[in-house]
């Protein structure tokens, strides 16, 4: 115990009587929870929560589900699908975001590609992608990275194949998500990691003076012993 | 549904522009979406299709489907739908040919949809004011959209029912129309008077949207206005200028570039607003912040920041200690692709190192010149123009000058090159370092010379341009400054003594003063020097007599009669040929010009032409007891004794010394 640090030490008793001393109003809770179920597109969910807890979402929920299709159109490789409806909700978006504009037309190659239309992968290149290359030299390194799948024969091992994996799709679709929130004058992230990435950091810097009961799981929040290492 | 199909399933371009103009709504409406898909984003397609006349046929189908009010176009239910999605699809189409593209701006405003577009604005469909709002917006972010008159009564009107507006897009228009039409202090006044600025100040607690476009729409009311600015700021006891200032610090860079742009203008036009050098800094460090942007904020950052510290020592001086030059050249070291940002960090470079030879040391210290001068050979126009600027600045160092530092090929190839290039700018701004350069003080002069520099001067000074023509003869000037002979006899028969002396009568006044003092410079110094001036039977000496009787700028008067004075320290030959170009020009009735500048209220003019008759009277040289008689018949020695007590003191002593060497001759008192 005497380790030469002068370290306070608070039991779990005394910690768990000063959390209750904390006074968090449920309205906050319940923003909270609406941001998050809005900003991550669950709208359904979103919905529901409204129903039963009263919470007004900060943004109209039928947007969100004009966003959903394009994120899930994205995500099941319907790329051309996802551009148009973009294009209805708000064709600024696309106007304005050369880089987004990019991935997009990328994804459309890599989803041409994956189906072996070889052909047509080829004249897209060409008639869409290269252009892009001229019109903005920063996106040439990713454009040739793309363009090289065409050479090879087995494209799932080839070295730019992480370009067919599911996580491409999902990046992509995230792009849109972001771009879209944007657009709407909203947050593009949640409200929540932040609220836990702060706890985080505020432990660490408690550790600094004092040994109390730490939450090691977020996903638990549980309270562990401060006499466990 | 997933179309694998990159062309368009309909076919050709111009299948698709004349289907635009298909007799059924429901073709034209396919018609218009897929245009509108095709364009949106790609640069590439847009050119393509206006070239192919498409928005002239898209502005058709706007015109029409707003014409056709309640009637049924196809005779079927879903008309009013219809008409609706026509309008919608329209004016997306038109907005993004708009967008960042010049070229449509032009177009969509020739076609005449612009009353179209604003008709949508009032459309009790709110997808349809977003429609026409967001293609307005596209158009009044281009130089090219046409000017919004402010001082028209129902234009204000309009404008104030915009930024009333709950919509954020029609809002967001009404500030890029002041953002991109306001410009006259007369504007800037009735837009405060309407109430304007409340508004956006209002509009700035408001979206984010909101508020980046009303804090460049406050930037636009506010920059140089010495009337507006205080009125602002002092509203609400300051609520408007601590808002500003709040979102210097806020989470997005765009909306802090757009608040530290806000607060540079205001800190140029009120400094009483921002004293107390604190706001400055802070304004400096944001933008050296904001310079890590990868993205267009960063671009324009440096931009902001040059804004700020331009012709302002104490700024700069902050700037330095804050690092400045540090992390301008550590960006300049990273290739930067884009030229927008070069341009803005060479621009940066250049106005922090204008006066402070620290800022110069640093830059050349962390071994950046080769950066600079590389940017000489850029495609770029504005580059190579910011380059020379830059290079102009650090030329300004008399400790790297006296080193024989820029005096190299690595730097005198390129910018001599740069005296043939198309652009005057960039003559101009070559010009400019050039100016500075050949002030060469280790007189290595030689090596401009031997890479062309003074024939391409000479060129240059005959340029069709008259500034070009001011400029280089300002750079052949400072060349011959205290030069030896042999680079005076190389400018000399480069520029030649005929085309010298046609210079110093040209039109312009600027070009004949650096003619003039290109003259002083080449006759200063040993005594063989003078005889330039009497090269080809004496015709630049004549120039210069006949020049000094009609010139009215005090500016002339001083380089022309110090050139006279270099010319009468010569011998007797010389001196007297002074003393004809004094009297013989100007006819019976007409003063000599020498007695009109020895009246002149100018003192370096009153100074230079009593230099003139010291050594013109010196008494050590044959002939001065004639000259003496000359001047004292001309009333001159007269007009110098009332000078002996001139506010002036170089006049004083010159008027002095210039009477005590005439009392050898003769009576003074006559």
């Amino acid at each position: 115990m005497a380790q030469g640090s002068s370290k306070k030490v608070i039991t779990k008793e005394d910690w768990e009587k000063r959390l209750n001393d904390v006074k968090i109003k449920k309205e906050d809770m319940n923003k909270l929870v609406m941001n998050f179920l809005v900003t991550e597109g669950f709208v359904d969910a979103a919905e529901k929560f409204r129903k039963e807890s009263g919470t007004e979402p900060d943004i109209d929920l039928s947007t969100i589900t004009d966003r959903m299709a394009v994120k899930k159109a994205v995500q099941c490789g319907n790329v051309e699908d996802a551009i148009e409806k973009v294009n209805d909700l708000n064709p600024e978006i696309l106007d304005t975001n050369p880089q987004l504009f990019f991935h997009l037309q990328q994804q459309r190659l890599i989803e041409l590609i994956r189906n072996g239309k070889v052909e047509e992968a080829l004249e897209f290149a060409q008639e869409e992608l290269a252009p892009r290359g001229e019109e903005n030299q920063s996106f040439l390194e990713e454009l040739e990275r793309t363009v090289a799948l065409l050479a090879f024969e087995d494209v799932s091992n080839c070295p730019v194949g992480d370009l067919l994996d599911m996580s491409q799709r999902l990046k992509t679709a995230s792009e849109v998500n972001a771009a879209i929130l944007t657009s709407q004058s909203h947050e593009k992230d949640p409200k929540l990691p932040s609220l836990l990435k702060m706890l985080v950091w505020a432990q660490n810097q408690l550790d600094e003076k004092a040994i109390y009961p730490r939450i090691k799981d977020l996903s638990t929040a549980k309270l562990e012993d401060p006499s466990a290492s | 549904m997933p179309s694998a199909s990159p062309s368009t399933s309909s076919g050709r371009p111009a299948d698709l522009v004349s289907r635009l103009a298909s007799p059924d709504r429901g073709a034209r409406l396919r018609a218009l979406r897929e245009l509108k898909n095709q364009i949106i984003g790609n640069r590439t397609k847009k050119l393509a299709y206006l070239k192919l006349g498409a928005v002239p046929a898209v502005a058709a189908v706007l015109a029409d489907a707003s014409d056709d009010g309640d009637g049924d176009g196809d005779g079927d239910g879903s008309c009013c739908c219809r008409r609706h999605d026509l309008l919608v699809q329209s004016a997306a189409a038109l907005g993004s040919f708009a967008c960042g593209v010049d070229v449509g701006v032009r177009a969509v405003v020739d076609a005449g949809a612009l009353p179209w577009l604003r008709r949508l604005l009032v459309s009790p469909d709110e997808k349809v004011v977003d429609s026409g709002a967001r293609s307005l917006k596209m158009i009044y972010q281009s130089k090219l959209a046409p000017k919004y008159d402010f001082l028209d009564h129902q234009n204000l009107e309009f404008l104030l029912s915009l930024l009333n507006s709950k919509n954020d897009n029609v809002t967001g228009l009404g500030a890029s129309i002041i953002t991109h039409s306001c410009q006259t202090s007369a504007e800037q006044w009735a837009l405060y008077e309407a109430g304007v600025f409340q508004k956006l100040v209002d509009l700035i607690g408001g979206s984010v949207s909101q508020r980046d476009a009303s804090l460049e729409s406050l930037t636009a009311i506010i920059k140089n206005n010495h009337e507006v600015t205080p009125k602002i700021l002092e509203f609400e006891n300051g609520r408007a200028l601590n808002l500003i200032i709040k979102f210097t610090i806020d989470k997005s860079p765009r909306t802090r570039l757009l608040a530290c742009a806000c607060l540079i203008a205001v800190s140029k036009t009120s400094s009483r607003y921002v004293e107390g050098i604190e706001l400055e800094s802070k304004l400096i460090y944001r933008l050296l912040e904001l310079l890590e942007d990868p993205g267009q904020v960063g671009d324009e950052a440096s931009f902001a920041l040059s804004s700020l510290i331009e012709e302002k020592e104490d700024l700069q001086k902050l700037a330095f200690e804050a690092n400045a030059i540090n992390k301008l050249c550590f960006h300049l070291q990273n290739g930067l692709s884009c030229p927008k940002r070069l341009q803005g960090i060479l621009q940066a470079l250049a106005n922090i190192c204008s006066k402070l030879e620290i800022c110069r040391s640093k830059l050349l210290d962390l071994q950046a010149f080769d950066l600079v001068s590389d940017a000489l050979r850029h495609d770029c126009t504005d580059i190579r123009v910011a380059a020379c600027i830059c290079l102009r600045s650090l030329s300004r160092s008399v400790k790297n000058l006296s080193a024989g530092y820029f005096m190299n090929e690595t730097v005198i190839i390129p910018l001599l090159q740069l005296l043939h290039d198309p652009s005057i700018s960039v003559q101009l701004a070559a010009l400019g370092a050039i100016s500075n350069i050949v002030i060469d003080f280790t007189r290595r002069k030689s090596n401009f010379i031997h890479c062309g520099g003074v024939k391409l001067l000479a060129e240059l000074s005959m340029a069709m341009d008259p500034v070009v023509r001011s400029h280089s003869l300002r750079a052949l000037k400072n060349l011959t400054f205290l030069a030896d002979r042999k680079c005076k006899e190389v400018v000399l028969s480069e520029i030649t003594a005929s085309a010298l002396a046609s210079l110093i009568r040209d039109p312009e006044s600027a070009v004949q003063e650096q003619a003039l003092a290109l003259v002083r410079n080449l006759v200063d110094g040993c005594v063989q020097s003078v005889d330039y001036a009497f090269t080809e039977n004496g015709i630049i000496l004549d120039a210069i007599g006949r020049q000094l009787q009609y010139a009215s700028k005090a500016e002339i008067g001083i380089q022309g009669m110090y050139a006279l004075s270099n010319i009468a320290s010569g011998s007797k030959v010389q001196k007297d040929a002074v003393m004809d170009q004094l009297f013989q020009h100007g006819g019976m009735n007409t003063q000599p010009f020498i007695m009109r500048f020895l009246h002149s209220n100018d003192n370096q003019l009153r100074t230079a032409s009593i230099w003139v008759l010291i050594n013109l009277t010196t008494s050590y040289c044959p002939g001065a007891a004639g000259r003496v008689l000359k001047l004292r018949n001309a009333g001159i020695i007269l007009q110098l004794k009332s000078m002996v007590n001139d506010p002036c003191l170089d006049v004083k002593l010159r008027v002095r010394a210039t009477l005590s060497q005439c009392m050898k001759y003769g009576d003074s008192t006559m």
